[in-house]
């Protein structure tokens, strides 16, 4: 069953569409990410849903309620901000214990809510203290734990780790999925880092100037974006993208004349100009000459998070980027290399449009 | 760059005790003048050193002022705790007026919102006596001129703009995202204002109840024309002291002293609120 | 390459507060040589001391002690317009009165560039760093990032003999950061432009810099190219801050059997047993010397799937060219890389094994790295 749905939602300052007739459907207990570069609305998206901004049009439903002109107080739901927003004047106890006051529960059964979730954050040695002397590492667990402290049926959490270190980010992006879990809430996750958004996301929601993109499984966009601009928001170094020529049989394509060997099923595009996405890791490197394979002369090396990207050149003038495992060759600057793309890993695009062609089934 | 060398240590002193001398002499003057009698004051040339004497502040505190020409009655003390009374029951009003106005104003955007805070504010560009003819005729009508009431009232035109647009920039510098995670948290809308909101103004809040209450104190052209003696505050009740024998530069002074020591203390007993950080690590710089 | 552009000797910095306990050495004894047309990053965790090395070479602050060379004259005494250095800042700091233009314009009117030549390379850098569309709107107008690239412009435009950048990309969209660092790599390469840049994000110090300098708590761990710091750590802090996901550290004690050791983790006494692995001298006497040892393993180093240890899955999580797999192992978390997708479910027990050659061992007492593989 959904707990969430999002029907048409249209949200409007002054002129500016902010949220263009925006829906989705969120399962019970689903962990469902809003990606999207800064400014396509995704922080104004989850406002709508907490109830701190009202749609001018379209509906916000929750655990099948339409919550759409229901106070933000009244609607179940938890939510973490970016820039934390603790309440200066409160501990971090009072600060997590607010959503339990509302509710009204014994100071006993409060302290000790506090205490278990404080427990699972590892915070539990700074519940005196106040926000101002904690670390942006403990100010951050403890605006999750404040959201998560009540189990809302509906978490909202508006890119949490955007504010803290490499190393935290990293540790919580292994430990978030775990503990939501444990709470069982519907889950709605903002970032703009597509990793965060592929490590922790059952499905993703790809937001681009206040329109849904795509809408699916992380590996479903990953290997199959529905558009240039997806394909290019996932993937870093960012997938290459060349204007093509796809040969009259429709098996090669002709790229700034470096042959590329097309997969199959995209007869009707035989002879047309085609936009091409190779993803950098899609291009498999050898030290010798293979078959099939085009010889490249590195340009560039950097090491990017653990693996080794390459800017490479074709005796044609093609300038890529590949990466492949950064412990697995040694490279210097001008030495060779002979690459092949990975036939089934090729995308093309339309030209005008930048929707992904779809190969023919049969 | 962080470190001063000494002569700039010196010259820094040394230009620090120039203003605290400019600013301060005046007040240390009257602290003086005060304990002397006319004669002493009046005296050529001035000298610091004297007899001090408490004739002045008796004078003042018994109500009856002694001077060659006779006794006078003065009703100084009287004329204190007025000017205390009005100020204070008109800031107050306004506190309970301004504050929820200016949240209503740094929050919400309504029709003419804007054009209603400058008109507010532009009672401070009128000048007083522009309002106070018609203001004159409309008391005696409805029966509100020498009156405790009608004297709040008209006060409320020197504190509401001023504590409405001071505090309205505290709320406007309160991130909106604590508001909401306090209500998201099930909390109302009235204990969102009540439990984080005020709180988070209480700087700026006890910052315009002060300046309001100076005001408010220091006023002079309302009371003069809508009070009588006995509804006068201070400022007014001082012209007493200009006596048909001569101006009573002693009891003055004391009246001075006496008159600024309510709105010290307050500034002092204010000014832990006043330097109290506002919302200091709570967000995200 | 080999002629010193910048030489820092033994520089340090001290903030004096009001107190004299309050004092803060910022920069400790700090010493740098890079040569003419060396991209140098300054990398390090705020308050490690980068920004005040960074502001001390532009003058904006004095040394306590130590000298600054550029181009062989000893500068730390001058004031900044007189260090021929530019410099492009973090935040705000365009003038507001002037557009996009006259501000990248501007220090090249103060050297009386003619009016063409200006308006030609004021074209060229604003093409370069995408902001031609705003070169006649005024700062106020322009998005931090369009900000930050305009400072960086005016900063590239002048003919400096250093030019200093303070975390360039910070503000900018991720896409357009890692298209422009290549660019600007590139550009600072073929111009030879000698550059200090202070960042505190690895994948930036390692796409631009040749050379980063780790620095930590105001003192310089290490300074080396990218590869070298990751393959081989002066110590713990450098194995640990560099590497993403980060280095996987157990203390453990070192037992010689045989030609080879064994590694008793210290919190729950598991065996790595390395006994059939040739150890040689000298590593052999420095590892029974040390007795207690800190052991580092880089992510893809932990190899899954066979081995005679065993972790239990926590996460695994495919970020389309690679995996990141976190397990419990000995009572902690151990990081595994993979570099395809890993069916492992959560809570299965995964074999796993770590080859000798990928073990970073260093001093438990210092932390300094004894050796890198089973090569000192």
């Amino acid at each position: 069953m959904a707990t969430l749905q999002l029907d048409r939602v249209t949200k409007k300052f002054k002129k500016d569409v902010v949220l263009d007739e925006v829906s989705f459907e969120a399962e019970a207990g689903e962990t469902l990410v809003i990606f999207g570069p800064s400014g396509s609305g995704k922080t104004v998206l989850l406002r709508v849903i907490a109830g701190v901004y009202e749609p001018e049009e379209g509906k916000v439903v929750l655990q099948g309620h339409d919550m759409t002109d229901v106070a933000a107080e009244h609607r179940d739901v938890g939510m973490a901000f970016q820039n934390f927003a603790l309440f200066p004047h409160f501990s971090a106890r009072e600060n997590i214990a607010s959503p339990l006051t509302a509710l009204r529960k014994s100071d006993s059964e409060i302290e000790q809510q506090v205490k278990s979730i404080a427990k699972l954050l590892k915070i539990e040695h700074v519940l005196g203290h106040l926000p101002r002397a904690l670390s942006n590492g403990q100010k951050q667990r403890t605006a999750l734990a404040r959201a998560l402290v009540a189990a809302p049926k509906t978490v909202l959490l508006d890119d949490p780790l955007r504010n803290v270190d490499a190393k935290l980010r990293f540790e919580m992006r292994l430990e978030l999925p775990r503990l939501l879990r444990r709470f069982g809430s519907t889950v709605l996750y903002v970032t703009q880092d597509y990793r965060e958004a592929m490590a922790l996301a059952d499905r993703i929601a790809v937001l681009v100037g206040g329109k849904i993109a795509q809408f699916d499984a992380p590996e479903s966009i990953y290997l199959r974006p529905s558009s240039i601009e997806v394909a290019k928001l996932f993937g870093e170094p960012a997938i290459n993208i060349f204007r093509g020529q796809v040969n009259e049989q429709a098996n090669r394509v002709l790229v700034n004349q470096n042959q590329l060997i097309l997969p199959k099923g995209f007869q009707n595009k035989a002879g047309k100009t085609c936009d091409i996405g190779i993803r950098p890791e899609s291009i498999k490197l050898f030290r010798e000459k293979r078959v099939g394979t085009t010889s490249y002369e590195v340009i560039t090396i950097t090491p990017l998070n653990e693996r080794s990207v390459v800017l490479l050149r074709s005796q044609e003038g093609l300038e890529l980027l590949a990466t492949y495992p950064a412990e697995e060759q040694t490279t210097r600057i001008g030495d060779a290399f002979w690459g092949m793309v990975v036939p089934e890993d090729l995308m093309l695009f339309e030209t005008e449009t930048g929707q992904r062609c779809l190969p023919e089934q049969n | 760059m962080n470190q001063l060398s000494t002569s700039q240590r010196v010259f820094r002193g040394v230009l620090l005790g120039l203003v605290i001398l400019f600013f301060m002499f005046p007040i240390f003057w009257i602290f003086l003048m005060s304990f002397q009698t006319n004669e002493q004051i009046l005296r050529i040339p001035p000298s610091i050193f004297f007899e001090p004497t408490l004739i002045n502040y008796q004078a003042l505190i018994t109500g009856r002022l002694e001077t060659q020409a006779g006794n006078l009655d003065i009703a100084f003390m009287e004329n204190l705790w007025n000017s205390v009374f009005l100020s204070s029951s008109a800031v107050l009003l306004s506190l309970v007026l301004g504050v929820p106005a200016a949240y209503a104003f740094a929050r919400y955007r309504f029709r003419l919102g804007e054009d209603i805070a400058f008109t507010i504010l532009s009672f401070r560009f009128a000048p007083p006596l522009l309002v106070l003819l018609p203001l004159t005729l409309y008391f005696e009508d409805i029966g509100l001129s020498n009156t405790y009431t009608g004297l709040i009232w008209v006060y409320q035109l020197i504190s509401l703009p001023l504590i409405l647009w001071i505090v309205r920039g505290y709320f406007e510098d309160i991130s909106p995202d604590i508001e909401s995670a306090y209500r998201l948290a099930g909390h109302s809308w009235l204990q969102t204002f009540l439990k984080i909101s005020i709180p988070l103004a209480r700087p700026g809040i006890a910052a315009a109840g002060l300046l309001s209450f100076i005001f408010a104190w220091n006023n002079f052209v309302f009371a003069l024309v809508l009070a009588s003696a006995d509804k006068q505050p201070v400022t007014v009740g001082a012209l007493a002291f200009v006596t048909a024998s001569g101006i009573q530069y002693g009891q003055i002074a004391a009246g001075i002293v006496l008159s600024v020591t309510p709105t010290l203390l307050l500034a002092l007993y204010a000014q832990r609120y006043l330097v109290e950080g506002l919302s200091l690590g709570a967000v995200k710089g | 390459m080999s002629e010193v552009q910048l030489s820092l000797n033994s520089v340090d910095k001290t903030y004096y507060g009001k107190k004299i306990e309050a004092a803060v050495r910022a920069v400790k004894n700090l010493s740098l040589q890079i040569s003419k047309g060396e991209i140098v990053a300054l990398l390090g965790s705020s308050g490690c001391g980068k920004t005040s090395t960074l502001r001390m070479i532009a003058g904006f602050e004095g040394v306590t002690g130590g000298t600054i060379q550029l181009s062989n004259h000893e500068i730390q005494q001058l004031p900044p317009a007189k260090r021929n250095v530019a410099m492009a800042f973090e935040g705000y700091s365009l003038y507001p009165p002037l557009t996009v233009r006259d501000n990248i314009a501007f220090a090249l009117k103060a050297e009386r560039v003619s009016r063409s030549e200006s308006d030609a390379k004021v074209m060229e850098m604003a093409k370069f760093l995408e902001i031609e569309e705003i070169l006649e709107r005024y700062p106020s107008s322009i998005s931090a990032g369009q900000q930050q690239r305009a400072s960086l412009a005016r900063a590239l435009v002048r003919k400096a003999d250093l030019y200093l950048l303070d975390e360039p990309m910070g503000q900018l969209e991720p896409q357009l950061r890692s298209v422009l660092r290549v660019r600007l790599k590139q550009y600072l390469q073929e111009h030879q432009m000698t550059t200090v840049l202070v960042t505190h994000d690895q994948t930036e110090a390692n796409a631009l810099a040749d050379r980063i300098a780790v620095m930590e708590d105001g003192e310089l761990q290490q300074f080396e190219t990218p590869t070298q710091l990751k393959h081989r750590p002066a110590n713990i802090y450098v194995g640990t801050f560099i590497g993403e996901p980060p280095m996987n550290t157990f203390a453990a004690e070192v037992k010689p059997v045989g030609k080879g050791f064994q590694f008793q983790l210290e919190e729950t006494g598991e065996l790595l047993d390395y006994q059939k692995v040739d150890f040689q001298q000298p590593l052999r006497a420095q590892l029974i010397q040390h007795k207690r040892i800190v052991l580092g393993l880089r992510p893809h180093a932990v190899k899954l799937g066979k081995g005679a240890l065993q972790a239990q899955v926590i996460s695994n999580q495919w970020l389309g060219d690679q995996s990141h797999i976190a397990a419990e192992f000995a009572n902690r978390i151990i990081v595994a890389v993979s570099h395809q997708r890993e069916e492992f479910q959560l809570d299965e027990n995964v074999p796993f094994h770590l080859e000798a050659e990928d073990l970073h061992f260093f001093d438990a007492e210092n932390g300094n790295a004894i050796a890198h593989g089973l090569e000192m």
